[in-house]
């Protein structure tokens, strides 16, 4: 299995290195080697700062905690950008759209990963619904495709999610989510290519309604384990600042601006990783808010 | 007028605490945590079966406070002896309670043993126990019950792929392979007219038992049983299949006894006396009758019992019992039934007040010898084929101290004995302390009680525990036990020490929230796995692991999350490490009768000794405790769906995926290819 992620890279190392890009050669090794990134990259990092999104009762994020669907109150748009270590071959870009309705929140999410000759997409239809504000749970249904150069084709896999929230206070939540969690890999005729199952477990905790704090622990269960932690702030009524941290194999500090202009919210994140650099998303998110 | 404030308080406050109603609605699940709570450190097969039908049996005959003896106290495995001292001592005190709520006034009892004891208990008014029975309440008030379960595993085992016969080594594997089909089926009729008449059977097959067949005909195991309860003189009196259990087991115990776990107070064996046996554990248990008369102030039992049991026989001598109860394969089927084993035994016991003295005796045959394949460790094993143990055991309490011990003989000499005290001086403070010493020589056939190992024989310790509630809502116990085997043991080939220590804090917030972490140590002495040197090498083993779990619910969802870590290490090695989280979820519906439980579970336990046992939900009747190492997912539902009155249907199937690139999970007969192993079961009751 983890031979076909190899034979995967050599593709893209080799067809780098005729690009001239011997610099990204060297970074995609070290992402494969180091990061569960490199298996989970077709899941976007959610803007809850250091990627601290388990808990956050207060952001959906396409293919994260699909119970967290479960608190939208407002039809909601929004798009993301992530620009892993500023080369653009690894980017991931995402869609989603959060419909509330009174017996189950719908959301529809696509994400998108690599380029033209190597490329995942992911598309999910999830449904979640809001227990009396107390908790919620959530489920999702993936369909997650990968295109392999070599044969020209394309593979698919059902991988489906799940997830819980619970509020234990009005300050203090529990979430749980499991994607892919009955570890569904892809066969092919001569080897099986894994596809990331991971199991989170986070708090979030108020210290004011203008103070999160958020923790958390992933196991994608072929990588290494990830410990998060992470604050935001609103400063402002427009303005938020996030900082954080999360160790896998290194420990990688991240930062973050939230904007809120009512209707439109906007997210800037970035984390600075000690050996492969700058990691950087954008997101925008509209909702359709009566007033 | 402090009472009469209490009730007033009381009253007001059991519209919000749980009712007796709501208590029994989930008396099923309520055994099943107590149960896990009992046994959450251990790492051995427990008979649940007969803990369920024990208690079950008693939420369907509740206790009379009132009337209650230690006897029938002992019967909730969850209170200490010094929480059913100061129960009869406070029934005894006031004369009688008005309402089970009054419980509140007895002294070291919280909210959570309240809610335990709800469902097992009443404060009626007190009646006539031997009162005469007749024909039409019998047919009229009797209870019968009739459960019917199938397991099966999906993944087709080794053991049932036999080769064709034109292939050269079909005849030499496929004799190998087992006789039957892989279904699990058990049948079970029970009938009960309230705590006085007890009747029953009890037929199994085990997954790979041939059911029909040129080497089987019909179920491989049966059992029946009858119990009478408090007819003339006569307090009890067993037919068929039962068990004996008397002091602290030193003798007699074999049922499974107390152990360490993190009811720290709860050091001695419960449900003493004879009792019918209707479980499917094949081996531990009676075949034949016994009674219990009682004589003023003395009981006295006496059974016989004459059964065969299984054993590799060779020119009249065996080498062991074997106690699985599997007869799936020819090998396994030529050791069935192949030894005779008669008992005789008795006990006397006087009770007194505060004091209680017995002695018990208990005389075994068997037709072939039992002669073990001595080697180092079991040197000292019982060889032979006749025994006979004899032991004295006594309680008495001394104002708030209780006492308690027993005194132990075989006929060889050893000697066995355990002796201990427990004390509350405080209502918030409660202690236990217990010495144990077992002769090396000391080697019986059915002593359970307080030890490290499953064996009574060849230690000594010292054990301490402590129950504290120094604020509201939180509850801290602990215990100590430090412990010494002078002769080798299994796996330790050198005299040896050791010692554990459990620390438990337990946070209930709200009524709806309910957390504890809980600590453990250990440390113990086990041979070097490396070494390749002549003289033994020991060196010590560590383990120390923590635990988080949290329950709350709300409305008809109830939810758990636990996360426990442990790290383990042999001599100098480095550390090991294990992680194991999960997710439960549990929904009863409103508008239908049905109940679902889902877990989802993660594990990385890659070294065996950091491997982790981990409770789950199960049909009724049924209880897992499946052991996790390597790294992976477990998920499983399960679903009660209630038909109608009468009838009942549980469903269960569960998955275990392994994620570190093995390509067949467990061995031999069992072996199974690929990373996956499911397994389904069915169990249906039907009550009339």
């Amino acid at each position: 299995m983890v031979v076909f992620d190899h034979f995967l890279l050599f593709i893209t190392i080799y067809l780098l290195i005729n690009m001239k890009k011997i610099g990204l050669v060297l970074i995609l090794l070290l992402l494969n080697e180091l990061i569960f990134a490199q298996i989970s990259a077709i899941i976007p990092t959610s803007t809850s700062i250091a990627n601290t999104s388990v808990a956050d009762t207060k952001n959906w994020m396409a293919f994260d905690n699909p119970s967290m669907l479960g608190y939208v109150d407002n039809s909601e748009i929004g798009t993301q950008f992530e620009n892993r270590y500023l080369i653009s071959e690894l980017s991931t870009k995402s869609l989603q759209v959060g419909i509330p309705t009174k017996l189950l929140n719908a959301g529809l999410s696509f994400s998108h990963f690599g380029y033209s000759l190597y490329h995942e997409m992911m598309v999910g239809l999830g449904f979640a619904r809001n227990f009396s504000d107390k908790f919620a749970i959530g489920l999702q249904f993936n369909y997650y495709t990968v295109f392999f150069a070599a044969s020209n084709s394309y593979r698919g896999a059902f991988l489906p999610q799940i997830g819980l929230s619970a509020k234990l206070s009005p300050n203090f939540s529990l979430g749980f989510h499991s994607f892919n969690p009955f570890q569904t890999n892809m066969k092919t005729e001569f080897a099986t290519k894994r596809l990331p199952s991971v199991f989170s477990l986070g708090t979030e905790y108020f210290f004011s309604p203008e103070l999160a704090w958020r923790t958390q622990i992933d196991k994608e269960v072929s990588s290494n384990y990830r410990f998060a932690t992470g604050f935001e702030y609103q400063m402002l009524q427009q303005l938020s600042v996030k900082m954080g941290a999360y160790v896998s194999d290194y420990l990688v500090p991240c930062l973050g601006f939230g904007f809120n202009g009512g209707k439109v919210g906007v997210n800037l994140n970035c984390e600075l990783h000690p050996l492969l650099g700058l990691n950087t998303l954008a997101a925008i998110k509209y909702r359709f808010i009566s007033r | 007028m402090n009472r009469f404030l209490v009730y007033i308080i009381v009253l007001l406050l059991s519209s919000y605490s749980v009712s007796a109603q709501d208590a029994t609605a989930t008396t099923e699940q309520l055994i099943a945590d107590i149960f896990e709570q009992y046994t959450a450190e251990s790492e051995e097969t427990i008979d649940y079966d007969s803990f369920f039908e024990d208690l079950m049996f008693c939420a369907q005959n509740p206790i009379n406070l009132n009337q209650a003896t230690r006897e029938q106290l002992e019967k909730l495995p969850f209170l200490s002896d010094i929480q059913i001292e100061n129960i009869i001592s406070y029934v005894y005190k006031s004369g009688s309670m008005q309402t089970i709520y009054e419980l509140q006034l007895v002294e070291g009892l919280d909210m959570t043993d309240i809610r335990r004891m709800l469902p097992f208990v009443n404060a009626g008014e007190a009646i006539d126990q031997s009162k005469k029975i007749y024909w039409q309440d019998l047919l009229k008030y009797g209870k019968n019950e009739l459960f019917l379960r199938l397991d099966k595993g999906l993944e087709t085992k080794e053991g049932y792929q036999f080769l064709p016969e034109e292939d050269p080594n079909s005849a030499e594997t496929n004799s190998k392979n087992y006789l039957g089909n892989s279904l699990y089926h058990s049948l079970r009729y029970k009938f009960h007219f309230k705590d006085r008449i007890q009747f029953g059977f009890t037929a199994e097959k085990d997954a790979g038992e041939q059911i029909w067949g040129k080497t089987h005909k019909g179920y491989d195991f049966y059992s029946a049983h009858a119990q009478l309860n408090n007819f003339g003189k006569f307090k009890t009196i067993v037919l068929g299949d039962f068990r004996a259990n008397f002091g602290q087991g030193l003798v007699l115990h074999p049922e499974f006894g107390m152990g360490k776990s993190s009811y720290v107070l709860n050091v001695t064996p419960h449900n003493s006396g004879l009792k019918k046996f209707s479980s499917t554990d094949e081996s531990n248990f009676f075949r034949g009758g016994g009674a219990t008369v009682r004589l003023g102030k003395f009981d006295l039992s006496a059974f016989y019992s004459n059964k065969m049991i299984d054993g590799d026989t060779l020119n009249g001598t065996f080498g062991s019992i074997i106690k699985t109860g599997y007869h799936r394969t020819l090998a396994e089927m030529s050791k069935k039934h192949t030894v005779n084993q008669q008992i005789v035994g008795g006990n006397l016991t006087f009770t007194f007040s505060n004091f209680q003295l017995g002695f018990t005796a208990v005389h075994t045959q068997l037709d072939n010898r039992l002669e073990p394949d001595k080697t180092v460790y079991n040197y000292f094993y019982f060889s032979g084929d006749k025994q006979t143990t004899a032991g004295i055991h006594y309680r008495m309490r001394l104002k708030k101290l209780n006492i308690f011990g027993e005194t132990a003989m075989a006929d060889n000499g050893s000697m066995a004995t355990i002796n201990g005290f427990s004390f509350s001086p405080l209502s918030q403070v409660s202690l236990v302390a217990l010495h144990r010493y077992y002769s090396p020589e000391y080697d019986t056939f059915y002593a359970s009680s307080f030890s490290e190992t499953s064996r009574i024989n060849n230690e000594s310790g010292f054990y301490l525990g402590a129950e504290v509630r120094p604020f509201r809502k939180w509850k801290l116990a602990a215990y100590a036990d430090s412990y010494r085997f002078a002769w080798p043991k299994y796996g330790i080939d050198a005299p040896s020490i050791g010692k554990d220590y459990l620390f438990q804090a337990d946070f209930a917030p709200k009524r709806n929230i309910a957390m504890f972490w809980r600590f453990k140590f250990e440390e113990k002495q086990t041979n070097l796995s490396t070494t390749g040197a002549v003289m033994p090498v020991v060196v010590p083993l560590q383990k120390t692991s923590l635990r988080y779990q949290l329950n709350y619910s709300y409305g008809n969802f109830s939810f758990k999350n636990v996360l426990e870590g442990n790290l383990s290490r042999q001599g100098d090695a480095s550390w090991t490490y294990g992680v194991i989280a999960s997710q439960d979820v549990s929904y009863a519906f409103q508008t239908l009768p049905l109940k679902i439980d889902f877990r989802y579970q993660f594990f990385d336990a890659v070294d065996y000794e950091n491997r982790f046992y981990s409770y789950e939900k199960d049909v009724l009747y049924a209880f897992s405790i499946p052991m996790y190492f390597g790294l992976g997912n477990r998920y499983y539902l399960n679903l009660k769906y209630e038909l109608n009155r009468n009838l009942s249907l549980w469903f269960k199937i569960a998955q275990t995926v392994y994620a570190d690139d093995r390509e067949s999970l467990s061995s031999g007969n069992e072996t199974i290819p690929g990373n996956r192993k499911t397994d389904m079961r069915l169990l249906l009751k039907w009550e009339f």
